[in-house]
């Protein structure tokens, strides 16, 4: 929750809008600051556009860096790159429609998607009794979506930035993120030991959203509408964004339902598998979802850091570390059957 | 022991930011945040620092007598062992808001490096104990920052 945000200046939008579309004019009704978005900042925002490709009235999102961030995510530029390429592959996204840097516009780096209908919201999402009936359907519909983002594979010239981070990688960087952290954190050290000893072969790498789950959707009534939050995208481990989507850290209201608090693992299972061909293996997905626990806990106290460390007042991110122990009782709750 | 930031600098910032400045989205959720601060910190006082004496006894017992083949060697709480800890690890003899002083955080850090190199994995005496510990500390920092989330899980 950032303390202010600065809308982006109307007219130099609109003319960025108009010369990027080929409009004679467009005209901008007002912004709104759009909830969620812990390191961007989305303003939502209606425009008139006469004549060029997008004539007519357009519902808009501008997305722009927040105050700081976190060494994990990319770069606007590069989010949208990979944003262009999931809606080409068919994923169901926000089209992505310009990218710009001027600086009379927001300040830094921003860009620009179609704004799509419905909320996002996980708990709401998992406790409206009005989308009960379709949400094995959903969870399904999700399977596909992932088996649909995995069919963007390395090597991609247009997206030449994207780092392959597998296994190894993500334990050398929890490692050095505790390393330089103020408290020892004896409980996530073990479990990432227990990623060390208990690593699966690696399959070829593919896309992966890197926070691909119930929160990072948005859901128009019980339809799908556009998967949201790319900036952490990478290639990596095609089992990396199933693990992280049964994490019980986005499983809201619903603790039960392992599949994203929405319906069982076998639904979504079941449209990956039918989409992608590939057969899970319920030990790959656990170590993936171990390592989902420990880096979720990585990222809540990267981001109560912006708090801690950086001075961004944010009762949000302040209180995000914390979250880092709830993680630590799931490890221990995954590992620990004596 | 406790998680950062402590209670008290949620407090202060719970103060200092006024909900008036937010999006009317955003007001709902500060509210519940200065709540949930308010609690915490309640909690907190209401405990005292009994778990953490009791935690912090634990390791002193666990570590008391000897050290074995591949556990860093840090007999004394407080002492400095010059580098056994493995990369990184830190000695910060501040107790950073954790209400304990440097001993139990030196013991505290020394398992989490005997935990990393897989001290305890040949021992499964020691195994066990170091995990009943792991387990006596999370859920005692759950009890105050999020009983909900420990109930929710079969924990009372």
């Amino acid at each position: 929750m950032a303390a202010t945000a600065l809308p982006p200046s109307e007219g130099a939008l609109a003319r960025f809008l108009a010369d990027q579309s080929g409009a004679e004019r467009v005209e901008i009704v007002g912004f709104e600051l759009l909830a969620g978005g812990a390191i961007r900042h989305n303003w939502g925002f209606e425009a008139e556009f006469r004549g060029g490709r997008l004539a007519g009235r357009q519902r808009l999102v501008l997305r722009t860096q927040g105050p700081t961030g976190i060494a994990s995510s990319l770069g606007l530029d590069e989010e949208f790159a990979v944003l262009q390429a999931a809606f080409a592959a068919a994923v169901t996204t926000p089209e992505p429609w310009f990218a710009g840097a001027d600086p009379a516009i927001c300040g830094k780096p921003f860009f620009v998607m179609r704004r799509v209908a419905g909320t996002a919201q996980g708990r709401a999402i998992t406790t409206d009794s009005a989308l009960e009936a379709g949400l094995p359907r959903l969870a399904e519909h999700l399977g596909r979506e992932l088996a649909r983002i995995q069919t963007i594979r390395p090597p991609r010239p247009d997206l030449p930035f994207l780092p392959l981070v597998a296994a190894p990688q993500h334990i050398a960087s929890f490692r050095a993120y505790l390393d330089q952290h103020p408290q020892p954190r004896p409980a996530l050290e073990w479990g990432i030991r227990w990623l060390e000893t208990h690593q699966p072969e690696p399959l070829p790498p593919v896309l992966c959203h890197r926070d691909f789950r119930t929160g990072n959707y948005m859901l128009d009534g019980a339809k799908p509408t556009g998967i949201l939050d790319w900036e952490f995208a990478g290639w990596g481990d095609p089992d990396e964004d199933i693990g992280w989507f049964c994490c019980k850290g986005w499983r809201f209201a619903r603790l039960d339902r392992e599949a994203g608090g929405i319906a069982d693992r076998a639904d979504l299972y079941r449209g990956y598998e039918t989409a992608s061909g590939r057969r899970l293996d319920p030990e790959r997905v656990r170590f993936w979802e171990v390592l989902a626990n420990l880096r979720w806990a990585i990222i809540a106290l990267q981001q109560s850091d912006r708090y801690r460390i950086h001075g961004e007042d944010s009762l949000s991110l302040a209180f995000i570390g914390r979250r880092a122990t709830e993680c630590e009782l799931e490890l221990l709750m995954l590992l620990d059957h004596a | 022991m406790r998680d950062l930031p402590p209670s008290r600098d949620l407090l202060d910032l719970a103060q200092r930011l006024s909900a008036d400045e937010l999006p009317p989205t955003e007001r709902e959720r500060h509210a519940h945040l200065v709540a949930t601060a308010r609690a915490i910190a309640a909690r907190e006082a209401a405990a005292g620092d009994a778990w953490q004496r009791k935690i912090a006894q634990e390791l002193v017992e666990f570590y008391d007598h000897s050290w074995r083949p591949g556990e860093s060697r840090d007999p004394l709480h407080g002492r400095s062992t010059g580098g056994d800890m493995g990369p990184g690890f830190r000695r910060d003899d501040t107790a950073n808001g954790t209400g304990r002083g440097a001993g139990a955080q030196d013991l505290s850090f020394r398992l989490a490096a005997d935990l990393r190199n897989g001290a305890f994995e040949t021992t499964p005496s020691r195994e066990k104990a170091a995990r009943a510990i792991l387990w006596r500390l999370v859920l005692a920092k759950l009890r105050e920052t999020n009983p909900q989330f420990l109930a929710a899980n079969g924990f009372e």
